[in-house]
């Protein structure tokens, strides 16, 4: 298998779920729940492959630094949001280049971000509330040419979902549910 | 005959790729196989696939019949180096635990019969169960079963899941509702058997299918009581079926294996258990299941004739409480039998006057079944639940699961029926006082 991706297995489903799109719906979801101050631990519920149930039996959690009135218990949510960014983005160069015909021997993503908190704090400015801006630099190591890891790295962000739902308008819809308590 | 050398399944081949395309320009497709070559048999006969299905003449010297391929390798080749790599070694001969040509003959005869995509064979029926299971869950998984299992498929939920971080919940195979309410969010699977042991409950397969699709589950059946010339549960929609080959398939009581057959996606998901388990079947073994495949359509017609004929017979014998047999209007599931199986099978369960004593002093007067554990071979063997496959159980939990006191399992071999009435005649004579009985 090169890059450990089953290049027969991969083909074979991408041909599956062209034939029978209910194939390609992936449905997720989480819960988070509050712990102790900015800590929260985040539970993945089973996911949909298609119409088929998977188990996902994972918890993570996060925290702010002290600085952050947090107790640095875990990565923040912005580290979480750069994370679930790049293994995205790390995911499709894989697959993409398994699919060239590359064989990779590394990839390391470097991301940074600064944001400005007088956003969040409310303070007035004109300071956006999230990143006005993330930057990364991957650096890959394989039998590709310099071309063709160019190539790679602009397929492996226009297919990321990930990647797409940052740089795209998303719509973000919510409701609340409440029950106010004797204090 | 031809001298063209086999390196694995000709028609399988790595996937193209457009140059400047992304991942859907890859070309290769899901298939049924892998086979050595192809060999349509659709529209055939059970008993013409049985015989002829997989089964592929020597390709050098013209011997009729698969050879055995007693070999643990085998030499590397162009056509063979590269499939690991991209990712399509099922496909290719490298080394017997991936796959070995007198597996796929046995394989492709197995799929042939249940018509499924794909199938393979392991060096058990638990090694088959517990790779097909632990293909369809991952971590923290729970899987709905059935609470009168067969005894080794219980131990692997009972007493390995936990140990793995999963769970599951064994409920009545009568019970639609209870299955039902039974499933929690993080189930994967439904494990049912299609004939159940010993009280042989003939399982509603169509509405288990039903929960299966609504839940988005994946229905795995284990029908070794029911081989496919008495029901095709993958025809049914089941996903997943696997049998004891050791049992009808192959049929002589001189071999153990196992086999999964279903999707060529499914099956190909436990390829993998298989080379990481190491419950691969020998190719002598596997040799030997193909053998004795080409007689099952056949030896499942005698099993039928001789336990109908003996059946009838032990309902009208006073010293007979009840007889339990699918295809006899007697038993509950008989509507259900008639609807879901194309014919009987060789086994009877029956209760005997006097309880779990007169059961023991009737074994040893009979003369031709053999007093062992298992089934499904061409001679009769008879065992009593009480003292052998449920003799953990305390007498409680044998009742509520149908085993009352006197109960006989019975597999009917292929024996003339008159002889077996005649040694069942004598020997329930000779256990009771009642002299010229029946």
């Amino acid at each position: 298998m090169r890059n450990s991706i089953p290049t027969a297995a991969l083909s074979e489903f991408v041909n599956e779920v062209s034939g029978n799109p209910e194939e390609g719906l992936m449905s997720y979801g989480i819960e988070i729940d509050w712990e102790s101050g900015t800590r929260a631990r985040t539970s993945t519920k089973p996911m949909l492959v298609g119409p088929h149930k998977v188990s996902r039996s994972f918890t993570w959690k996060a925290d702010e630094p002290r600085q952050l009135m947090g107790n640095n218990h875990g990565p923040n949510p912005q580290e979480l949001l750069l994370s679930g960014l790049g293994s995205c983005m790390m995911v499709a160069f894989v697959a993409g280049a398994t699919t060239e015909g590359i064989q990779l021997e590394s990839v390391k993503i470097d991301f940074d971000g600064t944001l400005d908190l007088r956003g969040f704090m409310g303070l007035g400015s004109n300071a956006t509330v999230g990143f006005p801006e993330i930057n990364y630099t991957i650096h890959a190591v394989g039998d590709g040419t310099p071309e063709q890891f160019e190539e790679l790295h602009r397929k492996a962000i226009k297919h990321s979902p990930n990647a797409q739902t940052i740089v795209n308008p998303v719509t973000l819809t919510g409701e609340i549910t409440s029950e106010q308590i004797e204090g | 005959m031809t001298k063209k050398p086999l390196y694995g399944d000709a028609t399988s081949q790595p996937a193209n790729h457009k140059a400047g395309g992304w991942i859907d320009g890859l070309d290769r497709s899901r298939k049924s196989g892998p086979f050595l070559e192809s060999h349509p048999m659709d529209t055939m006969g059970m008993s013409t696939k049985a015989v002829h299905a997989g089964t592929h003449d020597d390709p050098r010297t013209g011997a009729v019949g698969t050879p055995i391929y007693q070999s643990s390798t085998f030499i590397l080749h162009e056509e063979t180096y590269g499939s690991i790599e991209e990712g399509f070694g099922r496909d290719r001969f490298i080394y017997t635990r991936y796959g070995n040509p007198s597996q796929w003959a046995v394989q492709e005869k197995l799929a042939a019969l249940e018509g499924a995509e794909s199938a393979l064979v392991f060096s058990s029926g638990m090694a088959a169960i517990s790779a097909a299971v632990l293909a369809l869950v991952d971590k923290g998984a729970h899987v709905v079963a059935a609470s009168d299992l067969y005894g080794g498929t219980f131990n692997l939920f009972n007493q390995e899941f936990p140990s793995l971080g999963m769970s599951a919940t064994l409920v009545d195979s009568y019970d639609i509702e209870a299955i039902e309410a039974a499933i929690q969010p993080n189930t994967q699977i439904l494990y049912f058997e299609t004939i159940t042991n010993p009280v042989l409950k003939v399982v509603d397969i169509p509405a288990l299918v039903d929960i299966a699709r609504r839940h988005n589950l994946r229905l795995v059946m284990d029908s070794t009581f029911a081989p496919p010339p008495v029901m095709k549960p993958l025809e049914m929609g089941v996903d997943l079926v696997v049998h004891s080959a050791s049992k009808y398939l192959n049929g002589h009581s001189d071999l153990i294996a196992g086999v999964v057959c279903g999707s060529r996606k499914l099956v190909d998901m436990v390829w993998p258990r298989l080379l990481n388990y190491g419950g691969q079947l020998d190719p002598h073994a596997a040799f030997l299941l193909e053998r004795g495949l080409k007689t099952l359509d056949i030896r499942m017609r005698a099993h039928e004739q001789s336990a109908t004929a003996l059946s009838k017979f032990l309902e009208t014998h006073p010293c007979v409480e009840k007889v339990l047999y699918p295809m006899l209007p007697s038993h509950p599931d008989h509507e259900r039998a008639k609807e879901l199986m194309q014919m009987g099978t060789g086994n009877v369960t029956f209760f005997v006057k006097g309880g779990d004593q007169a059961a023991i002093r009737l074994l040893d007067h009979l003369h031709l079944p053999k007093q062992a554990t298992s089934l499904g071979g061409i001679e009769s063997l008879i065992s009593l639940p009480f003292n052998s496959s449920q003799a953990s159980m305390t007498s409680r939990q044998r009742a509520d699961i149908g085993i009352l006191p006197g109960c006989v399992r019975l597999s009917v071999g292929i024996e003339d029926a008159d002889d077996l009435i005649a040694d069942f005649d004598q020997a329930l004579n000779a256990i009771t006082d009642m002299k010229g009985a029946a």
